[in-house]
């Protein structure tokens, strides 16, 4: 039997996640990041479980928000079994806090924390709200064994959960379609962004130079972790397209990731290296600075939930040029806030490269456009808005 | 066009996921090049090389005590290690 909550005041929320800043990977990081300060804003008592890192403190708080960082004292060789040890002492983090805090809801983040937060909502008898940010189907489809567990904790993670939370109507599809999890479980609330952060000027040419980029020169962005799915290889391709009919681009990649070798390698073979630069991981506040000073932001996925990149480039104002798949589809609206192109096909993707670099009115209309939606949906206020609604809801009973 | 297929994991990233998962991120966790060849069934020399090309990278660091170097894997490292499972 559930503890029900009255629905009408604030909650306290255990909010776990493999990834918290400065321990950044992908987007969870961010997404917790921003929807933590959100919350907490909003009168909410968030309280961060993640693992530790390098230099970070085992607890602080940061703007009212309470993280306590595990460090996994036993590792072992394989992931797996590794993930499971670190659960194990995240869920005595949380039972030794939850001596003090009586938790309202339970806030778990994709399938790696997924382990600890159940055996805690059935020791606590607390409600579960789960994020689906992706699946491993989708990510990397099921050929191998790992792949079949990393299903399975997804899909006990959905059967568990009172509410499930996806970031687009696209992720929902596959969620419902691959868990089988009735469509009035889940809920649709998108990623948000902290539009401060692209406030401001930046010294473009300063920037540029930084990178290798000369003033006559074209630069091509493209950010983010250096995995199949993510689609780089298909840019890459497309460099000595793009180059034919724009001999001044330019291209940096940012991220990294186990692929790194192999895009470098593809990198190598296409007569064009000269013109790529891969960076690795930079600092969020170059990063911004960055993507202020490109001139096109691609983001050339073949799988991708939501796609928070391609939000920062709208808010950066910087012309979008991305993949049809997935969330992509659910803000880029195709010539009007950006550019839609073919995954999987370099010859698309140079097409869309320059017919933004081809039309610079043209490109300032879609950058205008973009910003106004992403003002509009997708701030972190909007956004924590709805989650706290959730979370009210299941701490209410109402959803078994 | 046609597109490679996607390649097996470059074995020093094996090295640098082994020693992420067994816990040596951080300078006291530190191992030597012997124990991470234990650890990983790689010969002792192949190891070294791999963690000269990892340490370039900024992806792994090391201590030097008596003489002998013990390698961790650094921030960065462990970011690089974690996009195989996010």
């Amino acid at each position: 039997m559930l503890q029900v909550k009255d629905a009408g005041s604030s909650m306290r929320v255990a909010m776990i996640t493999w990834e918290y800043p400065p321990r950044i990977v992908g987007g969870i990081a961010r997404h917790c990041e921003g929807l933590a300060k959100a919350l907490v804003n909003q009168g909410h008592e968030i309280h961060i479980f993640t693992l530790d890192f390098p230099g970070a403190p085992d607890y602080e708080e940061q703007g009212g928000i309470r993280i306590y960082r595990t460090r996994s004292e036993v590792g072992h060789p394989n992931f797996l079994t590794w993930v499971l040890l670190f659960n194990h002492f995240i869920e005595k983090r949380m039972a030794d806090v939850s001596r003090l805090v009586d938790f309202d809801v339970l806030h778990v983040h994709d399938w790696l924390t997924a382990s600890a937060v159940i055996a805690f909502k059935h020791f606590s008898r607390k409600p579960l709200v789960f994020t689906a940010h992706s699946t491993e189907h989708g990510r990397s489809g099921l050929h191998i064994p790992d792949s079949f567990t990393i299903d399975g904790f997804e899909w006990w993670s959905t059967f568990e959960a009172n509410k499930i939370i996806v970031t687009s109507n696209s992720m929902k599809g596959e969620v419902c379609g691959h868990f089988h999890v009735l469509g009035s479980k889940v809920e649709i609330v998108p990623n948000g962004i902290d539009q401060s952060k692209y406030e401001g000027t930046v010294d473009k040419g300063a920037v540029r130079a930084r990178y290798g980029i000369q003033p006559h020169e074209r630069m091509i962005l493209c950010v983010g972790r250096l995995v199949p799915q993510k689609g780089i290889e298909y840019l890459i391709h497309a460099v000595p397209i793009v180059a034919r009919r724009r001999p001044e681009a330019k291209f940096i990649v940012v991220g990294d990731g186990w692929y790194r070798d192999h895009l470098e390698w593809v990198a190598n073979t296409t007569g064009h290296r000269w013109r790529i630069t891969f960076t690795g991981f930079i600092p969020d506040w170059d990063l911004v600075a960055l993507t202020k000073s490109a001139d096109v932001l691609v983001v050339p996925s073949i799988y991708e939930p939501f796609g928070i990149v391609a939000l920062e480039g709208m808010v950066a104002g910087v012309p979008v040029v991305a993949s049809q798949v997935g969330g992509l589809t659910e803000f880029v609206e195709h010539d009007r806030t950006g550019v839609l192109v073919y995954p999987r096909n370099p010859e698309s993707i140079a097409w869309g490269i320059d017919h933004v670099l081809s039309n610079l009115g043209h490109a300032e209309w879609l950058v205008k456009n973009a910003r106004e939606v992403v003002q509009k949906t997708y701030s972190w206020e909007a956004i924590a808005k709805r989650t706290g609604k959730i979370y009210k809801e299941v701490a209410s009973g109402g959803q078994p | 066009m046609s597109f490679s297929p996607i390649p097996q994991l470059p074995e020093e990233f094996k090295v640098l996921s082994m020693m992420h998962n067994i816990g040596a991120i951080t300078p006291e966790r530190s191992l030597t090049a012997d124990e991470l060849s234990q650890w990983t069934g790689i010969d002792v020399s192949t190891v070294n090389a791999y963690l000269h090309k990892l340490r370039e990278g900024g992806y792994v660091e090391f201590i030097e005590i008596s003489g002998i170097k013990k390698y961790h894997v650094t921030g960065i490292g462990i970011m690089k290690v974690l996009t195989l499972y996010s």
